[in-house]
This record gives C-alpha cells, sequence and structure tokens, in this order.
C-alpha cells in the first residue's frame, strides 16, 4: 500500500519541480504524447522471439497454399471445409482458411504470450520498477499497455490474412470470390469482407488479451501467467462443446471466434450472430481490464 | 482519485460493478423482449383468424429462430447447432434468414457457422444452394399460374366471407381442438396476440400450441408447441427481427457460382421435402407402401412400410451391405440400434420416443408414428387394421 498511487504522484512531482515547466498543467492541454506507446511497440516488435512467432504465423497460410497447389489434383476436394476447396478457385481463400486454421491454436498462443508478458514480463526482469519511476500515472501505462496488446493482435491477425492473400493470389489467381450465400462477391468487395474479418477477429482475441492483461497483473511470472490464459481459453472451448451446457454456450468468449463467417455471407446480417460475438467480446474485455486496472493500480510494486 | 489512493481495496469496485452492469443489460433486455405485455383492443379467437386471412402482407424480410427440445435421444448424425443440413432442424437451436417479396419471390437461408443453405424462389426457378457441399440443385417449376409456387397458395385460400369461414374452420376443428386466445405477447419488438389451439383428447402427447400473430400486419410471428408437463416448449419458431418493407430484387437472383456442382432434376422428382426425408426410406418400394392413419384428431397414428433400405439395415451388419445406399442404411442401422427395444404380442420393434412424439419401427417392417405415448404406438401395432399386408 505504501508504494501505489503514492509513488507516482511523488515521481512527478520531483520532476514538476526539476524541471523548467509546469508539468502537470501541460499534460492537461498538451496531445497525449506517443513515444510511450511507441517505446512499448518496441519492446514488442523489437524481439527476436515475437519476430520468430510473427514468422511463424504467416507460414501457415504458405504452407496451406504451397500444399494445395502441389497436391490438389482435380480442383478441390469438395465438401467439408469450404474454404479449402474453394482455394484453387479463388486466392482469397487462402486467407480465410489459415486465419481458421491459426484462429483454433497459433492466433490465441501469440495474444496469450503477449498480454501475458506485458506486465509479469516487466515484473521478472525486475524493469518494472524503472517504469514505475517515469513520471506517468498507472492508469496511463496499464492503457498503454493494453493498446499494444491490441495493435500486436490486429498485426498479427493481419499479417497471417495479407500473407494468405499474397500466396493465393500468386498460386491461384483473384476474381469474385463466392460468399456463403452462394453469390459472387467482386474482388473489391471481397478484400473488404476479408479485411472485416479480420476486425472481427481483433476484436474478438483482444478479450483473450485482456484476459491476459488481468492474469499478468497477478503474477510476476510470464510463463505460468501465458498458461494460465491458454487454460482459460482452452477450458472455454471445452464448456462449449459439451451438449449439457448449452445454455452457457453464448456466454463463452471463446464461443464466437468461428462467427466469423457472418462477414462472408450476402448481405451481411449486422445484427446477428455478429453483433453478439463483438458485444461478448467487449463485455470480457471491460470486465478484465478494469479488474486489471484494480489490481495494478492499487497493489505494491515488488518486482 | 483521493478515495482509490486511500482505499486500494475498493478499486474492485469497478470491475464488480462493470460485471453486475453487463449482467444487469443482459436481463433487462431479455425481460423487455419477454415480459412487457402490449396494451391491446380485445380480439377473439375468430376475430384473429379472419385478421390472419385477411392478412395483406406479401412482403417482409427478418430472422427467425427456430428452437427444439424434442427429449430424443442424442443420435448420432442428428441435430448439432452449427449444422446447415435441413434435417438437422430436428434438434437444437437454429437461425433462418427469410425473405418474401410478392407471391413467387421468397427466400430462405439457413445460417450454420462457416456454412449455409438457401432456398430460393424465384418464379419459376427453385434453387437449393449449399456452401457445405459447393453444390446448387436448380429446379423449374411447372407452369401454372396460380398452381404450385409458394404465397400463390395463401390468396388463393382467401374467402369471399372471412368471417364465415372463420367461424366454419373454427367449427371445424372445435370437435377436436380447444381454440382460445391468451391476450398479448411482444415477438421481434412488435406487439402480438396470442392465439392458443388445445387438443381435447388428453392422450396426446401436445399441452398446446400457441400462435402470435401481430397486432398491425396480422401475420404469424412464432409458433410453439408445448409438450405435456413441460413448462417450456419443445418446438419453438420465433422472428427475432422482422420488416415488411419489400425486400431487394437482388436477394432472389441466384447464379451458381463457377465450380459448383449443380444438379437438375426432372422437374417433381424430388422436392426440399424429399431431401430432408430422404433419411427414413428411399428406393422404388416406397410407391407399394400403403400409409394408414389409425385414431383420429391429435391423436391419430400413422403406420407405414418402410423401405428395403432399412429392412437390410436392421436385419443385418451394415458393413457387408454393398452398392447403393449402403452408407445410408449403415447410418440409419447404427441409429437403430442404439435405440431402446420394446415388443409385445405384435411382435418386437425399436422405440424413438420424444417430448412430443413418438415413433416406433417393427421388425416386421412397420413404421408407426404420432403424438402419442409409446405405449399408445404398442397398442396401434397390435391393431389388425394396422397388419399392412404387403400390397406388392
Amino acid at each position: 500500500m505504501s508504494v501505489t498511487e503514492t509513488a507516482t504522484g511523488t515521481a512527478s512531482a520531483t520532476a514538476v519541480r526539476g524541471s523548467s515547466r509546469p508539468l502537470l498543467a501541460a499534460v492537461d492541454q498538451r496531445r497525449p504524447s506517443t513515444r510511450f506507446l511507441r517505446s512499448e511497440l518496441w519492446l514488442i516488435f523489437g524481439r527476436r522471439r515475437n519476430w520468430a512467432g510473427l514468422a511463424l504465423l504467416a507460414s501457415v497460410p504458405i504452407i496451406i497454399a504451397v500444399a494445395i497447389k502441389i497436391y490438389s489434383s482435380d480442383g478441390g476436394g469438395g465438401g467439408g471445409l469450404n474454404f479449402f476447396s474453394s482455394i484453387t478457385d479463388n486466392g482469397l481463400f487462402v486467407a480465410l482458411a489459415a486465419l481458421m486454421v491459426e484462429l483454433q491454436l497459433f492466433l490465441p498462443i501469440a495474444v496469450a504470450s503477449i498480454s501475458a508478458d506485458s506486465l509479469a514480463g516487466e515484473a521478472n526482469l525486475g524493469t518494472m520498477r524503472y517504469l514505475l519511476s517515469v513520471p506517468v500515472l498507472r492508469s496511463r501505462l496499464l492503457a498503454v499497455k493494453f493498446a499494444a496488446i491490441v495493435i500486436f493482435t490486429f498485426t498479427a491477425t493481419l499479417l497471417v490474412a495479407v500473407t494468405g492473400m499474397l500466396i493465393g493470389l500468386v498460386l491461384f489467381g483473384g476474381g469474385s470470390m463466392v460468399s456463403l450465400s452462394g453469390t459472387a462477391l467482386p474482388f473489391g468487395t471481397a478484400l473488404v469482407r476479408v479485411l472485416l474479418v479480420c476486425v472481427y477477429l481483433t476484436i474478438e482475441l483482444c478479450a483473450l488479451g485482456a484476459i491476459g492483461l488481468f492474469v499478468s497483473s497477478l503474477t510476476e511470472q510470464p510463463i505460468g501467467a501465458t498458461i494460465a490464459v491458454m487454460i482459460v481459453m482452452i477450458m472455454s472451448s471445452i464448456l462449449g462443446t459439451i451438449p449439457a451446457l448449452d445454455w452457457l454456450a453464448p456466454y463463452l468468449f471463446t464461443s464466437h471466434w468461428f462467427d466469423f463467417g457472418e462477414l462472408l455471407r450476402d448481405p451481411i446480417d449486422f445484427g446477428g450472430a455478429a453483433r453478439d460475438g463483438v458485444l461478448n467480446a467487449l463485455a470480457y474485455t471491460a470486465i478484465c481490464y478494469s479488474a486489471a486496472w484494480a489490481r495494478f493500480t492499487g497493489r505494491d510494486i515488488t518486482g | 482519485m483521493s478515495v482509490f489512493t486511500r482505499r486500494p481495496g475498493l478499486r474492485w469496485l469497478v470491475p464488480a460493478g462493470i460485471t453486475t452492469m453487463v449482467f444487469g443489460l443482459g436481463a433487462v433486455t431479455t425481460m423487455v423482449t419477454a415480459a412487457a405485455d402490449p396494451a391491446l383492443p380485445e380480439r377473439n379467437a375468430a376475430q384473429l383468424l379472419v385478421d390472419v386471412q385477411n392478412s395483406m402482407v406479401n412482403s417482409l424480410s427478418g430472422t427467425v429462430v427456430e428452437r427444439a427440445d424434442l427429449g430424443l435421444p442424442s443420435l448420432p448424425s442428428i441435430g448439432g447447432s452449427g449444422s446447415t443440413d435441413l434435417t438437422s432442424l430436428l434438434s437444437g437451436s437454429h437461425t433462418l434468414r427469410v425473405w418474401i417479396a410478392g407471391p413467387d419471390k421468397a427466400r430462405v437461408a439457413l445460417l450454420g457457422t462457416l456454412g449455409e443453405t438457401d432456398i430460393i424462389v424465384n418464379g419459376r426457378d427453385v434453387w437449393i444452394w449449399d456452401s457445405k457441399a459447393n453444390s446448387a440443385t436448380h429446379q423449374v417449376l411447372p407452369a401454372d399460374p396460380g398452381g404450385k409456387s409458394i404465397g400463390s397458395a395463401i390468396p388463393s385460400l382467401v374467402p369471399t366471407n372471412p368471417q364465415e369461414i372463420a367461424e366454419r374452420a373454427l367449427a371445424a376443428i372445435g370437435q377436436t381442438t380447444v381454440v382460445s386466445t391468451a391476450g398479448t405477447a411482444k415477438v421481434a419488438g412488435r406487439s402480438a396476440y396470442e392465439l392458443v389451439l388445445a387438443p381435447r383428447d388428453t392422450e396426446s402427447l401436445v399441452a398446446q400450441i400457441r400462435i402470435a400473430i401481430d397486432s398491425e400486419h396480422h401475420v404469424p410471428l412464432r409458433t410453439q408447441v408445448y409438450a405435456k408437463g413441460s413448462d417450456s416448449p419443445g418446438f419453438e419458431a420465433a422472428f427475432t427481427q422482422v420488416t415488411f418493407e419489400r425486400p431487394d430484387d437482388a436477394q432472389f437472383r441466384f447464379n451458381p457460382p463457377e465450380g459448383t456442382t449443380i444438379e437438375e432434376p426432372s422437374a417433381a422428382a424430388s422436392s426440399p421435402a424429399d431431401r430432408a426425408g430422404s433419411a427414413a426410406g428411399t428406393g422404388a418400394d416406397r410407391a407399394a407402401t400403403r400409409p394408414v392413419v389409425i385414431g383420429t384428431g391429435w391423436t391419430s397414428v400413422l403406420v407405414t412400410r418402410y423401405s428395403g433400405a432399412v429392412d437390410r439395415a436392421a436385419g443385418q451388419q451394415p458393413a457387408d451391405s454393398t452398392g447403393p445406399g449402403s452408407a445410408e442404411a449403415g447410418q440409419i442401422a447404427s441409429i437403430l440400434s442404439s435405440l431402446p427395444k420394446v415388443n409385445g404380442s405384435w411382435g418386437s420393434g425399436h422405440l424413438l420416443s420424444g417430448k412430443l412424439f413418438s415413433v416406433l419401427i417393427t421388425e416386421d417392417g412397420r413404421l408407426l408414428a404420432g403424438a402419442v405415448s409409446p405405449e399408445r404406438l404398442t397398442t396401434v401395432a397390435a391393431d389388425p387394421a394396422a397388419a399392412l399386408k404387403e400390397t406388392k
């Protein structure tokens, strides 16, 4: 309790006294600086291990496209996974197939590890105390951390989609895309649809990111936090598959992920399952982010 | 900031508050949609029937959620909420989107996770699109003005004197059914009257059928079937969202995408109903079957002879059977063997019993079905009228 908000308060006070201009007054007026966010993004995107992770994410669409190019003899097997059988018709489906495959495990792992690392990683490395000595409110620090998670999630999703689209267009060509309703969407519209899918998946995965942020504020062990987040996710998926717990499914955060198919219908029904999915994700995000805030701004930092 | 600084524990009130708010909002939404009974002028059952018949609505679009809780044992290959198979409507919850424009344009889309099945009627063209199989079935209805197309059947029912027709209809079903009204309800944000049909025959498994009729446009917005001794509907189909504006004509234009398997069966050879029912029996010997209905009204039992495919499957292990339909036969055999066995003076068979209906499949090749208890089915099975002598 001794080193809570007061620590930052004192730090800022010192900074005010030390600097030549009235910093606290200036904070309210000037445009919020992006420097903190930029340094946070550098922490994520500058790490070699994260580069390796992103490379792995990008490799899946390439593997899918090349494998289908080489081994598909008669233009798609037909039946079963529609996206896969449609790949030979339109390269854009590589992006969707890759997103669908990676949504099962790879994308959640990426988001879980980044979000679980965001606070626990700093504590583990002992850099948290330096971070907290910066004259910045802890609330803002947390907001910047979460913003970085959101940006990473969108980047990762977009990376998979863009890699898939590029390799797909090169190997299979473009043209109009068949919607789930059986209508042909012009190429431009199809691109927008794939982008919408990326935005939807980002919102869904950010709920996982918020859970990760909260778990991360509880511990100083980033690995433990990552595993905990994955356990929460897998548990949620398991609960969603038990028929006796049908009534619970709409409230689980994992049960709406694959509703991104709603965005591939013609016309899109924005009031249906896609909206439910977004509302569900926003609810989880709000609850977990506020819990992370309560924990992070209210506790002693020992790291 | 000051309170939170002095008492950091109080910060936890924020996530707690947000959690309460989320659940509260959810509860309020369901309460508003479920409870609030709108105040509407009284209408009796006959008036409601007249309203429905006079309904001028021929265009609408909306979303229908269908829920079936038939109390069936969990069978392989039936049901599943994400499935787009038309037969899956038997269990679980499903979402359909519906567009109707005029008497000859209609489209129904059954939504599944990453899949969709569409039935599109545009003039004489009928398309069935299945996104999972990437296949389309095209049929051209016979040129028969005022004939078979969807919707045109409805105007032909419009009588000269609706009031009289409604009263006659009520009288006709009145012998078996109690028709009453049950106040008002709110469905898809619209106020509606509720019409209740309850069987007089206490043997029936159906306790009542409730139909909610839109107070302004007089179209049914919700149908619920309640099983005896159950507070929640065993079957329910309701609009969750509906508008009565004419949908765009582009909605009904279907051009099969490239790479699609297109089936063009000869006209009238197969219909969606056939496709859905094909699991129950295939083959030419269906023509030889002459179904019999035993009993009347709500407790009537349909007795029919089932096809050879089931025969073979029920008798032999499916792995040995070869030729067309063996996969289907195997599927049926696996379903049959998972059902409880019953026997009596009439022989023996397998029983499928749900909350709203029972089906008895006897080993001598008969299939009995009805909205009655299994006991009544076995009684009927012993009835000589239901023996169904081979007509081949």
